[in-house]
């Protein structure tokens, strides 16, 4: 889309950042999924080999950071390159938020598994998490595009993860009022699991209002 | 809105046949510091020398449209060059004091301008322009010495109270640090930020970073065209232009 630099290094430099953050994105984007897969069935070796990634994700975000500080010191950059510089400090940091919320649902798992959970609640639940999967994987597709169309489709998303997530509330609510269920804990359980995939909604959003911003040099959150 | 001290409308320039720019219409609004950036050969220091008629040096060199200074056509032929430089005065890419003392590079100015009629007038003037310049502590008890006996940045700072000393409403400077290291660079730069109080600043850099750096207004000139102009921190962040753009962040328009 844009004409290539003069000094060549300059490109490739820019290039690895954002494979840094795509590796990322992918790795984490495993994660919520591997998580979800651990509410309704339980594998401690595996609930540890999510826990595990999150090294990995950290030393990714260390090195977007540590990468992003050597363009700046060696290049310069100004403008939109200064833009596709500093996006992926922050963008490595919402990824590595939903990486943390990702092994948060991943711990509970091990609780769910103590009780009986409600079959329709989960649902639920993994219905949210495809949605925040969706939202994360076309997030990353906008960045490695400069896609602020499909920015802006991901940022119109976050509605229905809250409505979701309110819906899940509700019901929580309905069950407990009714007394329906002698599996408190585990619906509790499931209201906080809910709420991590709200907030990754939130994060997955934030990264499209950083897309917008690398393209278009406009901070959504400060005209919001 | 604010005045602007100088105006070009419709501003063309050529060497003999040729055209260095076409059609400019630029305004320099007082008590800013004003950046001329663009590749070599785009016009901008054609653009600035035109503001005090130094391309006046160049028998081919023509100029046409309107370039006035607080309202008055630069170029009208009944306008004095002499006094218009002492209301526009210049610092170059290399610092060029005379081979004189001191004392005498600054004082030359209200010499030849007759600004200065007493010894004691003369002597604080001096003093004033070295002090604004940020140099007197350096020379004030070496005044008698040569002036290209000072480093690179003094010898430039030098240039700057030469400048100042006829008290000029406008300073043009054409890449004045281009010659010289950074820390020198800072203190011209930081000099630059504490003139503009005073004069209206019109600078061409081919640092992009010191454009950011100085000055509140851009323009960005290529082929001889002013292809944008405006808050300098528009253009180093968002131009609009994509010639700008590429100029700008290295990239092969």
């Amino acid at each position: 889309m844009e004409n290539t630099h003069i000094v060549k290094k300059f490109d490739k430099n820019l290039d690895k950042l954002k494979a840094r953050i795509l590796e990322m994105g992918e790795l984490v984007l495993h994660q919520v999924e591997d998580a979800t897969a651990m509410l309704g069935a339980f594998d401690p070796v595996e609930v540890d080999r999510i826990l595990q990634l999150d090294l990995t994700v950290n030393g990714l975000h260390k090195e977007v950071h540590d990468r992003a500080e050597l363009l700046i010191t060696r290049r310069q950059p100004l403008a939109v390159d200064l833009r596709q510089t500093l996006a992926p400090i922050n963008i490595a940091g919402e990824l590595e938020r939903i990486g943390d919320h990702a092994k948060s649902t991943a711990k509970r798992g091990r609780i769910l598994c103590r009780s009986s959970t409600e079959e329709t609640v989960l649902e639920m639940i993994r219905q949210m998490s495809t949605k925040v999967q969706e939202m994360l994987f076309d997030v990353l597709i906008a960045y490695t595009n400069d896609d602020i169309e499909l920015a802006a489709k991901v940022r119109m998303q976050d509605k229905e993860v809250d409505t979701l997530n309110k819906n899940l509330v509700k019901s929580v609510i309905n069950i407990l009022d009714s007394q329906a269920s002698g599996n408190s804990e585990s619906l509790i359980q499931l209201t906080l699991v809910s709420r991590n995939f709200e907030r990754i909604g939130d994060h997955a959003c934030n990264i499209a209002r950083y897309v917008h911003q690398i393209s278009t040099g406009e901070d959504l959150k400060a005209s919001i | 809105m604010v005045d602007p001290i100088i105006s070009a409308r419709g501003v063309d320039i050529f060497y003999d046949t040729k055209q260095a720019l076409f059609d400019v219409d630029l305004d320099i609004l007082p008590n800013k510091v004003t950046a001329l950036i663009g590749p070599s050969g785009c016009g901008k220091s054609t653009f600035l020398r035109a503001i005090n008629r130094m391309n006046d040096l160049i028998p081919s060199c023509r100029v046409s449209g309107s370039l006035t200074i607080d309202g008055q056509d630069i170029y009208d032929p009944a306008v004095d060059v002499v006094a218009l430089r002492a209301q526009v005065g210049m610092v170059f890419q290399k610092p060029n004091p005379f081979p004189k003392s001191i004392f005498e590079n600054v004082a030359y100015g209200l010499k030849i301008h007759k600004l200065s009629p007493s010894k004691s007038e003369l002597q604080d003037r001096v003093e004033w322009s070295l002090q604004n310049a940020g140099l007197w502590n350096e020379v004030s008890d070496r005044l008698d010495q040569p002036g290209n006996s000072l480093s690179g940045g003094q010898q430039q700072r030098l240039c700057i109270a030469r400048a100042i000393a006829v008290q000029p409403k406008v300073i043009l400077m054409d890449e004045p640090c281009s010659a010289l290291d950074p820390i020198a660079t800072a203190v011209v730069e930081d000099l630059i930020d504490s003139l503009r109080k005073e004069y209206t600043i019109v600078i061409v850099t081919h640092s992009m970073q010191q454009a950011a750096r100085i000055s509140q207004r851009t323009a960005f000139f290529h082929l001889g065209t002013l292809v944008e102009f405006g808050d300098t921190k528009t253009i180093f962040t968002t131009p609009k232009d994509e010639r700008t753009q590429n100029y700008i962040t290295g990239r092969i328009g």
